[in-house]
C-alpha cells in the first residue's frame, strides 16, 4: 500500500432509491495499487456504492475524486473506472478475444497494440486457448477471468469488483481469487471489491471497509480490524459472539468460547446443533435470553446434541463500547 | 421418463383442427381453383389490370403503413421499454386497445377525425386530404398499427441486458456505442417485427379500402371477395387467393423467425433492462414522442366515442341510439341490433374457448418437446399465413356443400374466429408455458400427487393468468372479427361488425356511428378485464 495521495477519495457520498436512503455520508480514501474490499451484509449499499462511483447512479450528496479532480458530474464512459459485476455480462456473439480487445479498439490503439494487450491479459488470466471460444463454451470461472481480462485491457485508473466470485463454485472459488489478486498486484491496479463473504474479504484486502446499512462503520487493514471491531454490529458481522450487556458487552471469538458439560462456571448455553467442520466441531448454541452463539473446538465433549445443556467460559475477549445493534 | 407419444397426443386436437379447418379446405380451394382455370387461365386471371392494381395496392398500402409505424412507434417504444415513469404500465395496457378493436371502428374513428364532417378538419380544413383516398388508409393502419411497432420495440429493449449495457460505460463505450452494441439491434428487432406485422395487416386490410376508397384502392384481400361475392368468379377469386399466400409467405415466415428471434432474448422471470426516467434531452424527447402517439391513438378512440355520443350535423343523441335499436333498423339488417350483440358475444366466446383449450394443450405438449416446437409451431400458425378472407373462402367452399345449407354458418363463423385466435392465443400462452419448469411438478409427485395433481397444483396454477388473458384477448379480436366473418355470414347470423358496416353502407351514418361506439364499448370492457386484471399480453 502507498502513502502518496489517494488514487480515489469518496467524500461524504450519499444516494437514495427514491425516498429510501441507501447511502449516507460516507467518505474513504484508496491508495494507488491498493486492494480495498467493502465487506457489508446483503442490502448494505455495497453495490450502490461501486455503481454511484463509476457514475452509474447519481449521489444526493457528496463527491468522488479521482487523483483529486471531481468527476462526480462526468459520465460514465469518461471516467476510466472499470466495474466488473456478480455475472460477467460478457457479449455472447464476440469470441474470448473480441471481448477482451473490446475497450482496446474503442480507443483506437493499432491492430498491434490491441493483439499485444489481449495476449498479455491472455496470459496474466491463464486464458490460453480459449481465445477464438464463445462465453457460452465457458464454465463460470473462466467467464469471470474473461470479464476482468476485459476490464483490465481498458487500463481503468481503478477497477470496481462487485461480489465477482459469488456465483462460483467454491473449489474453483479460491483459485480464482488467487489469480484476480495476482494480476491486479502485478498490473498495479487499484481495486475495490465488494463483498458480504468476510473470509474472501479477509484474504484478498489490504484495507477492509466494512458497511452497514449506508454508514461506513470501520475501515482498516483486516488484522487492525479484525483484532479491535469497535461496534458489536461490526463484531458480529466478523463472526464474534457477544457476550455481557448494556456497556459491558464483550466480543468472543468462536474458537475462544469453552464448553464444559460439568460445573456451575460459565455461561449457561443449550445446544442447537453441532457438527464437523473439517477437524474441528462447530456448535451452534442458545443462551436462555434468545441470543446465538457459536464455538469451535476440537475437545472431546462427549454425546453432544440438541438440547443438551453446557456452560461457556472464554479466556479472551475484546471490549465493545456499544449496545449489540451497534 | 417422459412418453413422446403421450406429449405428441396432446398435439393431435389441435394439428386435426389446423388440419380440418385450415390446411385442407385451402389445399381444396388452390387444387380446385387452379384445376378449373388451368395454368393459361390461372396466367390470364393474375395478369388481369384489376389483379395486378390490387397487388400493387397491398405492397403500396402495406410498406408505406409499416415504414411509417415502425418510424412513429420506435421511439416510443424506446421510451417504454427503457425508462421506468409513473403510468408506464396503464400506457403499456391502453397501447393494446387498438388491436383489440374491430378495423372497422378505427376506419370509423379515421373519417370522425379527418372525413366531411370531421372533428379535426373541421378545426383545420386543410386536413381533410387525410379523410379520404389512400392517405385515410394509410392513417387507419398507422393509428391500428403503431402500438403493436411501440409494444414489440418495448419488448426488444427489455431484453437487452442492463449489466452489460452498464459494462460498456465503465469500458470508455459512449452511450451511443452502448446502444450499437448492446440494445440498439434487440430494439430494431421489436421494431422490425412490429413493421412487418403492420405490413401485413396493412397489405391484407379489408375494411378500410372497403370504406375509405372504394375499387381503385382495393388490397388483394379484397379483390378477393369482390371476385366472389359481386363478380360472382370462384374460380378467378380462388387462383388470386393462392397468389395471396404465396406472396405473403415470405414476409409472414419473416415475421415469425423476427418474432422467435425476440422471444429468445426475454424469459419468463427476467428483470427488464429498464431504468429510472432523468431529465436528460433525450428520454425528455422520446417522452414528447410517446405522447404524440398517445394523443393519436386516444384521439381515435376519443373521436368515435364523441361521435357516437354528438352525431354529425347536430342530431339527437337519443334518437341515433333510439334507431340503432329501432324495428326500421332490425328491418334493413335482417337482424335486431340485440340480437347481433348476441350473436358476436357467442361466437366469439366459444371461438376464444377453442382457441385457447386448443392453444394450452398444444403449448405445453411443445414445452415439454421444446426440439419439436419449431415445425409443430409453424403449423400452428398457419391461420395466421392463410389471410381472413382466404380462410373463410376456403371454408365456405369446402365445408358447406359438405355440411349443407345455411344451418352451418354459425359452425364456420365459429371455426374461422378461432382458427384466427389460435397464433396469438399460443402467443399469450407462450411466456408462462415458456416460465413452466420440471422443478415444482417433480416436487408435487415427490410429495405423492398423481401426474394430474401435479398439473393442477404446480403447472395450472403458473399458467392460469396468461389463460385468462389469452381467453380474453381471444375474446376481443372474435368480438372484432369482420373479414372472415363478412364472408361467411348470412342475415340471421349478423354480428355487430357486420351490422356496422351495412348500417354505413346505408348512410344512417348517425346510427353507424352509435353501432361504432357500441363495439368500442364492448371492446373496452374487455380491455379493462385484461388490464384491470393486472395482466399483460404479449402479441
Amino acid at each position: 500500500m502507498s502513502t502518496s495521495e489517494p488514487l480515489l477519495t469518496v467524500d461524504r457520498l450519499s444516494a437514495a432509491w427514491g425516498a429510501v436512503p441507501v447511502l449516507r455520508s460516507v467518505s474513504f480514501a484508496v491508495a494507488p495499487a491498493e486492494y480495498f474490499v467493502l465487506l457489508g451484509p446483503n442490502g448494505s449499499g455495497k453495490t450502490t456504492l461501486l455503481r454511484t462511483v463509476a457514475g452509474l447512479e447519481p449521489p444526493t450528496e457528496g463527491r468522488v475524486l479521482v487523483r483529486g479532480v471531481d468527476v462526480t458530474g462526468v459520465p460514465t464512459h469518461r471516467r476510466g473506472i472499470g466495474l466488473m459485476f456478480q455475472e460477467p455480462a460478457l457479449f455472447a456473439h464476440r469470441t474470448v478475444y473480441e471481448n477482451i480487445a473490446y475497450a482496446p479498439l474503442l480507443q483506437r490503439r493499432s491492430r498491434e497494440d490491441v493483439a499485444e494487450v489481449v495476449g498479455r491479459m491472455v496470459g496474466l488470466l491463464r486464458l490460453e486457448g480459449f481465445e477464438d471460444r464463445p462465453p457460452t463454451d465457458l464454465s463460470g470461472g473462466e467467464r469471470q477471468r474473461v470479464a476482468l481480462a476485459r476490464t483490465l485491457a481498458a487500463r481503468p485508473r481503478l477497477v470496481l469488483l462487485d461480489e465477482p466470485f459469488a456465483s462460483i463454485d467454491p473449489e474453483v472459488k479460491q483459485g480464482l481469487r488467487t489469480d484476480f489478486r495476482r494480476v491486479l498486484s502485478t498490473l498495479g491496479t487499484t481495486a475495490i471489491h465488494v463483498t458480504h463473504d468476510r473470509e474472501e474479504g479477509m484474504f484478498l484486502a489490504d484495507r477492509i471497509g466494512l458497511l452497514f446499512d449506508g454508514r461506513l462503520e470501520a475501515v482498516g487493514r483486516p488484522s487492525e480490524v479484525f483484532s479491535d471491531p469497535r461496534t458489536a454490529r461490526t463484531a458480529q458481522f466478523l463472526g464474534y459472539n457477544l457476550v455481557g450487556s448494556g456497556d459491558r458487552v464483550r466480543a468472543v471469538h468462536p474458537s475462544d468460547l469453552e464448553l464444559r458439560r460439568d460445573g456451575d462456571e460459565g455461561l449457561p448455553l443449550t445446544v442447537e446443533g453441532v457438527g464437523p467442520v473439517g477437524r474441528e466441531l462447530l456448535v451452534v448454541l442458545r443462551d436462555d435470553e434468545g441470543r446465538r452463539f457459536e464455538a469451535r473446538t476440537d475437545a472431546g465433549l462427549g454425546d453432544l446434541r440438541p438440547g443438551s445443556r453446557v456452560r461457556a467460559v472464554w479466556s479472551r475477549s475484546i471490549g465493545l463500547p456499544s449496545s449489540p445493534n451497534g | 421418463m417422459r412418453r413422446p407419444s403421450r406429449d405428441l397426443a396432446f398435439l393431435l386436437p389441435v394439428l386435426a383442427f389446423v388440419t380440418l379447418f385450415a390446411l385442407v379446405p385451402v389445399a381444396w380451394l388452390f387444387f380446385r381453383s387452379v384445376s378449373a382455370a388451368g395454368g393459361a387461365g390461372a396466367l390470364a386471371i393474375l395478369g388481369a389490370s384489376a389483379n395486378l392494381r390490387a397487388v400493387d395496392n397491398s405492397l403500396v398500402q402495406g410498406g408505406l403503413s409499416a415504414v411509417l409505424a415502425a418510424a412513429v412507434g420506435y421511439p416510443a417504444g424506446v421510451f417504454l421499454g427503457r425508462y421506468a415513469w409513473p403510468g408506464r404500465a396503464a400506457v403499456r395496457a391502453f397501447l393494446l386497445v387498438p388491436f383489440l378493436l374491430p378495423s372497422l371502428v378505427v376506419v370509423f374513428g379515421v373519417l370522425d377525425l379527418f372525413g366531411p364532417s370531421g372533428i379535426v378538419t373541421g378545426v383545420v380544413p386543410g386536413l381533410s386530404w387525410l379523410g379520404a383516398g389512400l392517405p385515410a388508409i394509410v392513417v387507419a393502419n398507422l393509428l391500428f398499427n403503431v402500438p403493436i411497432v411501440v409494444l414489440f420495440t418495448a419488448v426488444g429493449c427489455e431484453g437487452s441486458s442492463r449489466a452489460l449495457e452498464d459494462t460498456v460505460a465503465t469500458l470508455g463505450g459512449s452511450p451511443a456505442r452502448a446502444f450499437l452494441d448492446v440494445w440498439g439491434a434487440s430494439s430494431a428487432v421489436g421494431a422490425f417485427a412490429g413493421g412487418l406485422l403492420t405490413f401485413l395487416f396493412s397489405a391484407l386490410s379489408f375494411a378500410p379500402p372497403l370504406l375509405l376508397c372504394g375499387p381503385g384502392c382495393y388490397t388483394i384481400e379484397a379483390q378477393v371477395w369482390f371476385l366472389d361475392t359481386l363478380g360472382l368468379e370462384p374460380t378467378a377469386a380462388g387462383v388470386l387467393s393462392l397468389a395471396v399466400v404465396l406472396l405473403f409467405l415470405a414476409p409472414t415466415a419473416a415475421y415469425l423467425a423476427v418474432l422467435s428471434r425476440l422471444r429468445s432474448g426475454r424469459r419468463a422471470g427476467d428483470r427488464p433492462s429498464v431504468r429510472p426516467l432523468t431529465l436528460a434531452p433525450v428520454p425528455l424527447a422520446l417522452g414528447a414522442e410517446t405522447a404524440a402517439v398517445l394523443l393519436g391513438v386516444g384521439g381515435l378512440l376519443g373521436a368515435v366515442l364523441y361521435r357516437a355520443l354528438a352525431p354529425a350535423g347536430g342530431g339527437a343523441v337519443g334518437s341515433a341510439w333510439s334507431e340503432l335499436f329501432a324495428p326500421s333498423t332490425t328491418a334493413r339488417l335482417g337482424i335486431s341490433v340485440t340480437g347481433a350483440v348476441g350473436n358476436t358475444l357467442f361466437f366469439a366466446g366459444v371461438a376464444a374457448a377453442i382457441a385457447v383449450l386448443l392453444g394450452i394443450v398444444s403449448g405445453f405438449a411443445l414445452v415439454r418437446r421444446p426440439r419439436r416446437a419449431g415445425a409443430l409451431g409453424l403449423v400452428l400458425f398457419v391461420p395466421l399465413l392463410v389471410s381472413p378472407v382466404v380462410l373463410a373462402f376456403a371454408l365456405a367452399e369446402f365445408w358447406r356443400p359438405l355440411l349443407g345449407g345455411e344451418s352451418t354458418v354459425w359452425a364456420l363463423i365459429i371455426v374461422s374466429q378461432a382458427s384466427l385466435a389460435l397464433p396469438f392465443a399460443l402467443q399469450s400462452l407462450a411466456l408462462p408455458l415458456a416460465g413452466l419448469g420440471p422443478a415444482e411438478r417433480d416436487a408435487a409427485r415427490g410429495l405423492g400427487a398423481t401426474a394430474w395433481g401435479a398439473f393442477l397444483d404446480a403447472d395450472l396454477p403458473r399458467v392460469r393468468d396468461g389463460l385468462v388473458t389469452a381467453g380474453l384477448f381471444a375474446f376481443a379480436l372474435g368480438l372484432g372479427e369482420f373479414t372472415a366473418t363478412y364472408f361467411l355470414v348470412t342475415p340471421a347470423f349478423t354480428t355487430l361488425p357486420v351490422a356496422l358496416y351495412d348500417l354505413s353502407n346505408t348512410r344512417l351514418v348517425g346510427v353507424a356511428d352509435a353501432a361504432a361506439g357500441l363495439l368500442l364499448m364492448l371492446s373496452l370492457a374487455v380491455f379493462g378485464a385484461i388490464a384491470l386484471g393486472g395482466r399483460r399480453v404479449d402479441l
